[in-house]
């Protein structure tokens, strides 16, 4: 009978392989709709690597959209680590770009532009934080579920980033666009610092610090070993003695300023100013699919943000084929990935048993397999 | 982009799930590996050249002129914020490239991107477009404008041109119609047909464009019906078939039987058709749509503008200009009439078209009262420009806010 077993021991090289046969897998799905839909997928493939991945400036955007991924992955491992499922970095973000753009506002010149940007992320961070506290309290104390209300919220954020902005004349607006209301603009000094002449911005080295700083609290703190405990068994933690309910304040507050910093980064580095246009493109629920892709561990969040930043950002390439491919085929790419790179996850746990193959039946643990 | 959005918190609630449940395995907790230390950072570009980024004001290097490229070809881009399927607003613009190529042949090769995000992540767009050696940028939405005003100064040599907005730089300029002129037509059109007086305005986002629109519509069925009452609703959409037919079929239930709306989608005309209503499109000939209920349409001709615009760099001679044209220029027109509209109202809203033409009559002249009753502006004034621009209150007889 055909089945899965447990593998007893996974072999190292499984882990590199399963994820790259996800991605082939993926691109061989992707390339029968291309086919279907009159185009050559090797023609498309290959515009799309050229355009994310191949070219210096190409694959410098692909870097500034990777980087709010990899903090909002970041945002969504911590989370997922001790098994809290923050689905608000995308209301988070928009939050937090509300404050580091309020607080740079604020500043103006009277600060040195160095003094702005700390004070940006700060805003930014803080801004997360706020805005996940109450799903936070909820949780720790009377279990509310935070999934819908974290998601809920999302939708709170939105409108109201669309309020400071297209809604009122808030102290966001732009006074002077009267023609179209968007965000002012913060002042020059605040500006993150740009890579030569390309759009790679400071944001992208507070992403990598951010990485480094989780990977070190994850494995080398007291803090990251009671989420260890509480991930692996909220019981266990509490015999242990670890202060639940304030551990999970802790980690969805953490969470949030994750998220909230992807969007200081957005304000300072990229948009330099509140624009719901560009924040609400998804950011925060991509995170999630980076941390599930990244398998939870921050240095492969780096790898899956870039990634799939470059997926997304091939999607105008391929408009510049003459047969024009659609741009939604970067963000079906995108969910093909995603399905086998999950799907294929199973095959890193257990192995395939194969009807013909000998030996113990699935479902058997490896000791019970042992024991017949 | 809401669509997108959607996808991705699909595509989210999926990996979540399954993260979700493999979570539940009792995991041997498998060491987090070494982060790598991304060597991408450092990577990127070997001149560190101080960037003369985000210029907002002119810098010190002239346009320096088509030069007639490699191949003698002059390469025209073109940058949509929708489909070129909308049937509206970018759908204008697309009729336009078209025509362009017909008209210069051989001279020119165009291309266009659509669906492109406005804000910052179009500078990514118009600096590749730039590169690749296009030699004209049309930028067809107000939220393009700071990123081509950013973009431009890196690229002397390549001509941008940007519509709906006010940046003008040494390679940039910009180019809009005066759209109140065929609104006002358009209003006098619907107050002939409608019984009731009462008329309905699907109106996208409370800024100046759509005020103005909706007070010209407003003033040209008082024109008409002195009583005519225009009746407002904002979907806060540019593009979305969805609500705007909400809204269209919310104005239908209070009574009333014209619908005007400034949206790039035919929905209100269908709402319109259904109810047996009328209808007033925007941007193009909508009247496929909803061919019982459709009147006329205020619309964009685009062609003379990009023809002229593209035959000037050809010839070296382009310089930046700010243009807002009139119905005397061709670029915004009435569209061809409907089955409804009758003889004598074509005949009388055909020579209000000419007047204005001919610049006997413009649609903002005094006197003029807001919603209060206040006189605003004062009798045989005529509205300037820069006040136009800045419109932000309603006629008397239009019912609804000036804001949300």
């Amino acid at each position: 009978m055909l089945g899965l077993e447990r593998r007893s021991d996974v072999p190292a090289w499984i882990y590199v392989a399963v994820p790259v046969i996800a991605v082939l897998l993926a691109l061989a799905v992707g390339a029968v709709f291309l086919v279907f839909t009159g185009h050559d997928p090797l023609t498309v493939y290959r515009v799309m690597i050229q355009a994310s991945f191949a070219s210096t400036f190409g694959f410098a955007d692909t870097l500034v959209s990777a980087t709010p991924l990899i903090l909002t992955g970041l945002a969504a491992l911590v989370s997922f680590r001790v098994k809290l499922w923050n689905i608000g970095a995308e209301g988070q973000l928009y939050i937090g770009a509300v404050c580091a753009s309020g607080i740079a506002l604020l500043i103006g010149e009277s600060l040195p532009g160095w003094a702005n940007i700390l004070m940006m992320l700060a805003a930014g961070a803080f801004g997360g934080m706020l805005f996940i506290l109450i799903p936070a309290i909820a949780r720790a104390w009377l279990r509310t579920n935070e999934i819908i209300t974290t998601l809920l919220l999302n939708s709170v954020a939105l409108l109201f980033i669309n309020w400071l902005i297209f809604g009122s004349r808030s102290f966001w607006r732009d006074p002077a666009a009267g023609q179209f209301p968007q965000g002012l603009r913060i002042p020059d000094e605040a500006y993150f610092p740009r890579w030569g002449a390309t759009r790679v911005h400071l944001g992208l080295v507070i992403a990598l610090l951010a990485v480094v700083a989780i990977w070190f609290v994850l494995n080398r703190t007291r803090f990251g070993f009671r989420m260890k405990i509480l991930g692996d068994s909220e019981s266990a933690a509490r015999y242990a003695g670890v202060p639940v309910r304030l551990m999970v304040v802790a980690v969805l507050l953490l969470s949030g300023a994750l998220a909230g910093l992807a969007g200081a980064a957005d304000v300072g580095g990229f948009s330099r100013r509140l624009d719901p246009n560009s924040l609400a493109i998804g950011m925060g629920y991509a995170g999630i699919i980076v941390a599930a892709l990244s398998r939870l561990n921050p240095g492969s969040v780096i790898l899956v943000a870039i990634m799939l930043g470059g997926v997304r950002n091939a999607g105008t390439a391929l408009q510049s084929l003459p047969e024009r491919v659609p741009m939604e085929i970067a963000v079906m790419l995108e969910g093909a990935i995603l399905l086998f790179a999950l799907g294929s996850e199973v095959l890193v746990r257990y192995r395939i048993h194969w009807p013909w193959s000998k030996g113990p039946a699935l479902d058997a643990s490896p000791e019970e397999a042992e024991a017949t | 982009m809401r669509r997108l959005t959607r996808y991705v918190a699909l595509l989210a609630v999926g990996g979540l799930l399954l993260v979700a449940c493999e979570a539940d395995e009792p995991e041997d907790v498998v060491d987090p590996d070494e982060v790598e230390e991304p060597d991408e950072v450092e990577e990127p570009e070997e001149e560190p050249e101080e960037e003369p980024e985000e210029a907002e004001e002119p810098d010190d290097v002239p346009w320096a002129g088509y030069e007639g490229g490699e191949d003698g070809v002059l390469r025209v881009a073109y940058v949509y914020v929708g489909p070129v399927g909308d049937a509206g607003w970018t759908y204008s613009h697309d009729q336009g490239r078209q025509a362009l190529e017909e008209a210069m042949g051989d001279q020119v090769e165009t291309t266009y991107l659509e669906s492109v995000e406005e804000g910052a992540p179009a500078e990514r767009v118009f600096e590749d477009l730039a590169r690749e050696g296009y030699h004209l940028i049309f930028g067809t939405s107000f939220g393009f404008m700071d990123s081509m005003a950013a973009v431009a100064p890196d690229f002397p040599e390549t001509v941008f041109e940007h519509a709906s907005g006010y940046t003008k730089l040494d390679n940039m300029g910009n180019y809009f119609g005066a759209m109140e002129e065929p609104r006002y037509l358009s209003g006098m059109a619907a107050a002939s047909v409608s019984e009731t007086g009462q008329l309905g305005y699907v109106a996208a986002f409370p800024i100046p464009e759509v005020i103005r629109g909706i007070n010209a519509f407003a003033l040209g069925a008082q024109e008409v019906d002195p009583d005519a009452t225009v009746e407002v609703v904002w979907t806060s959409t540019w593009f979305g078939p969805e609500i705007e037919l909400e809204a269209a079929e919310s104005l239908l239930d209070r009574g009333v039987d014209v619908l005007a709306q400034h949206q790039d989608t035919p929905a209100p005309g269908q709402a319109a058709e259904e109810r047996d209503a009328h209808w007033v499109g925007y941007h193009s000939d909508m009247s496929e749509f909803a061919a019982d209920a459709w009147l006329t349409a205020p619309v964009w001709d685009w062609t003379d503008y990009y023809v002229e615009t593209a035959e000037m760099v050809w010839d070296g001679t382009w310089e930046p200009r700010e243009v807002y044209a009139s119905m005397a220029d061709g670029m915004v027109q009435l569209a061809d009439y409907g089955p409804a509209v009758d003889d004598d109202t074509q005949a009388m809203v055909d020579d209000r078209a000419q007047d204005i033409i001919d610049g006997t009559f413009a649609p903002f002249t005094g006197p003029l009262y807001d919603q209060d009753g206040e006189l605003r502006v004062e009798e045989d004034v005529e509205m300037t420009l820069e006040e136009l621009l800045n419109m932000e209150w309603f006629v008397e007889g239009v019912i609804g806010e000036p804001g949300e």
